[in-house]
């Protein structure tokens, strides 16, 4: 990395490299490690803290890890299944995930072991144990592998949001190829340009950011609002699996659902209001053991029935608690902070706004080499759409993470790389500042919680046509009257503005990804098309900016996704069956 | 709404807080004490209390 300042600008510190890496969770750390690894000069850009940030530090504490010897088809069978899974890769997935596990326990993260040996617990909808849980939580995984990856040479800049990718021909979108990007200094202003040969997008999932209005806690990084993904889309660079990448589950009170991985095998129940394990009904023989999208209807419904389904913890064995505290200490003191202890009230559970409560696995399209659509852009994790791997697992981000990064360093090697142009780099920096100069703008909060709002009343759990136009017309009408108009009053607030107009456009992607999908699917439910429609929607969704306007198509799977075959079936989802048993056909 | 409690006779003003919030509320004040400069941002995810070595830090959710 070389730092330089030119007569651009007074203010604009640019920086040079062979490979941006943009984003410090564990995909970040990979990409940046593997890239390293190639002979790559390699930057790493972190709009929080390298370590800290993101939601590989807050996890659930789990790192599910494939071992040599264990039964290949088990694992097809269990997080593999599904016709929208890679099965073929996901196969050549597992043996890069222990290599992983075995890296970071070289750099000093800590996992629960017995002797030398590292122990593996069971987690819902898993046909056997494979969990590797974490002696000392999240915060010690990602510090231990903060220090591994440093090791190697890679550059850190901390505290730089990105706001915009640069592109050869100065366009987005581009025609030709991504040469770095431009973001600012969250605390002091200052403009970051950075050029870069390859740029690896590794910024995580998007959800609505920052906590809900009326909601007491957020727990999760407020900072998730899709930035990575909305730049890559105004590149011009192909998104999928927007509509499919929501993780609905979440406790009233909470962003997403922290600790089920590790909560659930140790003896957390699913209680209606009578104190009754609901799941029953559902799947007597797993309970709750049973598959994540089961566990999001039986709960989904079970609020609908307005049972009040919570997550009782009091059956969990004393010596269990003492495990769950050192594998999830941040969550467990969020439970216990809220007076939802190991002996107190049971933690009531929401299933919440479709689409907005969280998206994972969902972004720019990528192929196994985590290349976009775009010359010079990776991408990685759960900014992507993880070439339909299974999304939301720490595991699978750091796979495709080494994945990208290795092609990325790949990249360098053969490519001459392109200037900046100025012309586009000027516009940005204006576009960058513009909520600073704004004297007559809008103020961020009143804003932010009319979307939320907007959200919650007019998306809805179920979906169907009507409710999603209404909420794309408003959410329209919004982007341009208010979140356009936003101002700041210093820098910590222009990344909260500059977020929630990245985030505006994620969603406007989304919700027109939403009314593509004409069937039901996991945690996508319509009550107008309620049919899990195998035979016509193994497919992907796609959206590209072209021009000013959204395009959206669909494309097959590639038949050599699948290892089991797709049967071409037509069932009605589940709400519905369960709609169905108790009110009549929906 | 989390907030953050601040022992100014423990704090040592090392920083590491301000160096590692995710949401970037602490700053240190004239005094070199942690303050949550932007508290209402403040998430509740136990990060600084995680972090810092004098135990000066702890989060409250109720």
């Amino acid at each position: 990395m070389q730092e330089r300042k030119n007569g651009l600008r007074d203010n604009v510190i640019q920086l040079e490299t062979d490979v941006l890496v943009i984003g410090g969770g564990i995909a970040g750390a990979f990409a940046a490690y593997r890239a390293r690894q190639s002979g790559a000069r390699v930057l790493l850009v972190d709009r929080s803290y390298f370590g800290r940030s993101g939601c590989s530090a807050l996890a659930s504490g789990v790192y599910p890890s494939y071992m040599p010897g264990d039964d290949v088809d088990a694992w097809i069978k269990g997080l593999g299944a599904g016709p929208l899974v890679n099965q073929t890769l996901f196969v050549k997935a597992l043996p890069v995930m222990y290599e992983h596990l075995m890296t970071m326990d070289r750099w000093g993260v800590k996992w629960l072991k017995e002797g030398d040996e590292i122990l593996r617990f069971g987690a819902p909808g898993r046909a056997f144990k494979n969990g590797v849980w974490m002696a000392e939580g999240g915060p010690q995984m990602m510090m231990a592998v903060r220090a591994g990856v440093l090791a190697s040479g890679v550059a850190v800049v901390n505290r730089v949001a990105v706001t915009e990718l640069l592109t050869s021909d100065g366009k987005l979108p581009t025609e030709r190829r991504v040469v770095g990007v431009v973001g600012f200094h969250v605390r002091t202003g200052e403009i970051y340009s950075i050029h870069a040969n390859a740029t690896v997008m590794c910024t995580g999932p998007y959800k609505f950011p920052y906590p809900w209005p009326g909601s007491k806690l957020g727990y999760m990084p407020v900072d998730l609002s899709g930035d990575g993904i909305a730049m890559m889309l105004r590149a011009g660079a192909q998104l999928s699996r927007l509509e499919l990448g929501g993780i609905n589950l979440n406790p009233d009170n909470m962003l997403c659902a922290p600790g089920l991985e590790s909560l659930m095998p140790s003896g957390a129940a699913f209680v209606d209001r009578q104190g009754r394990r609901f799941l029953e009904d559902y799947d007597p023989k797993r309970m709750e053991m049973t598959s994540r999208a089961l566990l999001y209807f039986a709960i989904a419904h079970q609020k609908e029935e307005g049972n009040n389904p919570s997550m009782d913890l009091k059956n969990i064995p004393a010596d269990r608690i003492e495990l769950l505290k050192r594998a999830i200490p941040i969550v467990i003191a969020n439970y216990e902070g809220l007076g939802y202890g190991f002996t107190g009230t049971p933690i009531p559970y929401a299933y919440q706004v479709a689409g907005t409560a969280g998206i994972f696995g969902a972004g720019a399209r990528i192929n196994e080499r985590g290349e976009t659509s775009i010359a010079g852009l990776f991408a990685a994790g759960t900014c992507s759409d993880i070439h339909y791997l299974p999304g939301g697992h720490l595991s699978f981000c750091s796979v495709t993470g080494d994945w990208a990064g290795a092609a990325a360093g790949e990249f360098v090697a053969k490519s001459e790389g392109a200037p900046i142009m100025s012309n586009q780099l000027e516009a940005a920096i204006e576009a960058i500042q513009a909520p600073l100069k704004r004297k007559d703008g809008l103020s961020y909060a009143p804003v932010h919680r009319r979307l939320g709002e907007l959200l919650m009343e007019k998306v809805g759990l179920v979906l169907n046509s009507e409710r999603l136009q209404h909420a794309l017309q408003k959410v329209l009408e919004m982007s341009e009257n208010e979140v356009a108009r936003l101002q700041a009053r210093d820098a910590h607030e222009l990344a909260k503005v500059w977020g929630l107009m990245q985030y505006a456009q994620v969603l406007e992607a989304t919700l027109r990804a939403y009314l593509h999908r004409t069937e039901s699917r996991v945690a996508f439910i319509r009550e107008d098309y309620p049919i899990i429609d195998n035979k016509n929607w193994v497919k992907m969704v796609i959206v590209q900016r072209q021009e000013n306007t959204l395009k959206l198509w669909d494309e097959p799977l590639p038949e050599s996704f699948h290892i089991d075959p797709v049967r071409p079936t037509q069932n009605l989802h589940l709400v519905f069956r369960n709609r169905a048993s108790t009110h009549g056909a929906p | 709404m989390a907030r953050l409690e601040i022992n100014n006779a423990a704090c040592t003003g090392c920083g590491v807080c301000v160096e590692t919030c995710p949401t970037d509320v602490l700053r240190l004040d004239a005094e070199q004490k942690a303050i949550a400069a932007y508290g209402e941002d403040c998430q509740g995810c136990f990060v600084c209390q995680w972090d810092c070595a004098y135990e000066a830090i702890r989060v409250k959710l109720r």
